[in-house]
């Protein structure tokens, strides 16, 4: 009778499935002192967080796009153990909200394109927006990204989280990114919360096979922290 | 003649979660045809494991029934049709004995069914078939996802038979075949590649060299692999199902 003998080198290690998370966040003038800095600690709690959790820590690929007067790419995209810490972030300037989501949404394509090129599997991407004021950038660009966004998400090719931070922000024209669910207005400056519930839903989403159905927002654990 | 081997495990991330295994695999011999399938039910299905099972009871009967015939016809699209369409009325009575509807039903589904010197294989979904041909071991049809990962196409899907790959071949040079669902093909399959891993060879070749013991170590053997080395490299479901050819008196397996 032959003896089964299977090692390690007769089976494949693939790369885990990849959850590309893209925070796009509003950096302009007004969110200078409190708000940005309990941004910075809610990202790198965040990033804490996907650290400590088995699942997450492997799929979770993150990078930051900030928009002020215009947008950039602060963070490129990169594995939580690559991923540094963030000590500051400087505010300043008005709020190109268009701008910085269609950098996002090249970002997350130009992502996707590179896992599909190395044959790493992946899950739909997600897009965080912040922000705290109104867009006052280009209109074009504003109608472009509201155009790009609703249609990824028709497809269901994209999640988004539009999150109004404290009371002047335009949750109108969030509300125009989000066609599915109501955007969430942060009460105070709950960074921590968010961050905190995000990473979770990450961990979940990667955990899910084919036919799981989409992670669902936990409204019960939004309470208190945030408003639909 | 093939020998066969099947076998299913709950995985880990179904044990934490309190959810059934919802993987099914199923052999069927009749007349000379010999059939292996399985299925893997949807994890936001409510009772997948009742669309999975359901579906290699009906899927292992139908390319039995229809093996002859599925063998000589050309019409490929029409035939595609014909097959979900007898799944799926399997499905919608399982669903109406238990008060549910299909979609709480839905499953992949793959099937090889061996005769003589020919072979069919159908696939709908992800999962991996793959089969040993002139010594080497090749992928007959690879995991369908959409453009996610937890994304496939299930028996109950609008684009069931579009998205059905359905093949038939010789089976002349062919020593046996594997089938798995996606919880197995984290380790059994090279996504970069497209190319089966070595053990997949190795279990083809431990079923065929097997001999009919009433306690067939080969079987122990297997099950256990699938319980523990490919168990632990996967939160999903495991299942696998194998053909291993027989072979004549007096030939040893190379």
């Amino acid at each position: 009778m032959a003896r089964l003998d299977i090692s390690t080198e007769d089976l494949i290690e693939n790369p885990t499935p990849r959850v590309p998370v893209a925070l796009c966040i509003d950096t302009s003038g007004s969110m200078d002192g409190a708000p940005i800095e309990e941004l910075v600690t809610g990202v790198n709690q965040f990033y804490d967080a996907i650290n400590d959790d088995d699942d997450a820590h492997d799929a979770a690929e993150v990078c930051i796009v900030e928009f002020n007067s215009g947008a950039r790419v602060i963070q490129e995209f990169a594995s939580i153990e690559r991923l540094q810490r963030i000590s500051s972030i400087r505010a300043s300037g008005g709020t190109a909200m268009g701008e910085g989501v269609n950098l996002a949404l090249d970002t997350l394509e130009e992502r996707k394109r590179l896992y599909s090129d190395n044959g790493v599997l992946y899950y739909q991407p997600w897009l965080v927006l912040m922000t705290d004021g109104a867009p006052n950038g280009s209109a074009a660009e504003l109608e472009r990204a509201v155009q790009r966004v609703t249609d990824l998400i028709g497809n269901k090719k994209l999640t988004i989280f539009p999150i109004g931070i404290g009371a002047g922000a335009d949750m109108d024209v969030l509300k125009r990114f989000s066609p599915t669910k109501p955007p969430l207005r942060l009460q105070g400056l709950s960074f921590k919360e968010f961050f905190e519930w995000l990473s979770k839903s990450v961990a979940r989403v990667s955990q899910s096979s084919p036919g799981d159905a989409p992670p669902k927002l936990d409204l019960e654990g939004l309470a208190g922290w945030a408003e639909l | 003649m093939f020998r066969e081997f099947h076998h299913q495990t709950r995985g880990r991330g179904h044990v934490e979660d309190g959810t059934p295994c919802q993987d099914r695999t199923a052999y069927l011999n009749r007349a000379g045809i010999q059939v292996l399938c399985l299925a893997d039910g949807a994890g936001s299905a409510a009772r997948s494991e009742l669309g999975a099972q359901a579906l290699v009871e009906e899927g292992s009967k139908l390319l039995a029934d229809s093996f002859r015939s599925i063998v000589t016809r050309d019409d490929g699209a029409q035939i595609k049709v014909e097959i979900v369409q007898r799944l799926l009325r399997r499905v919608e009575r399982v669903a109406k004995r238990r008060r549910l509807v299909v979609r709480d039903l839905a499953a992949t589904f793959l099937g090889v069914a061996v005769s003589d010197d020919q072979f069919i294989a159908a696939h709908i979904g992800d999962g991996v078939i793959g089969y040993v041909k002139d010594g080497e071991m090749k992928v007959i049809s690879g995991p369908e996802n959409d453009e996610f990962a937890n994304q496939t196409t299930f028996v109950t899907s609008e684009s069931a038979a579009t998205n059905m790959r359905l093949l038939r071949g010789s089976l002349v040079g062919v020593s046996g075949f594997v089938l798995m669902s996606d919880g197995p093909a984290s380790v059994l399959f090279d996504h970069r590649s497209k190319t089966l891993a070595p053990a997949c060879r190795k279990v083809v070749d431990l079923v065929s060299s097997a001999g009919n013991f009433s306690v067939p170590s080969y079987r122990y053997q297997l099950r256990r692999l699938l319980d523990t080395k490919i168990r632990d490299s996967t939160k999903d479901d495991c299942s696998l199902a194998i053909f291993g050819r027989v072979p004549p008196v007096g030939e040893a397996v190379a």
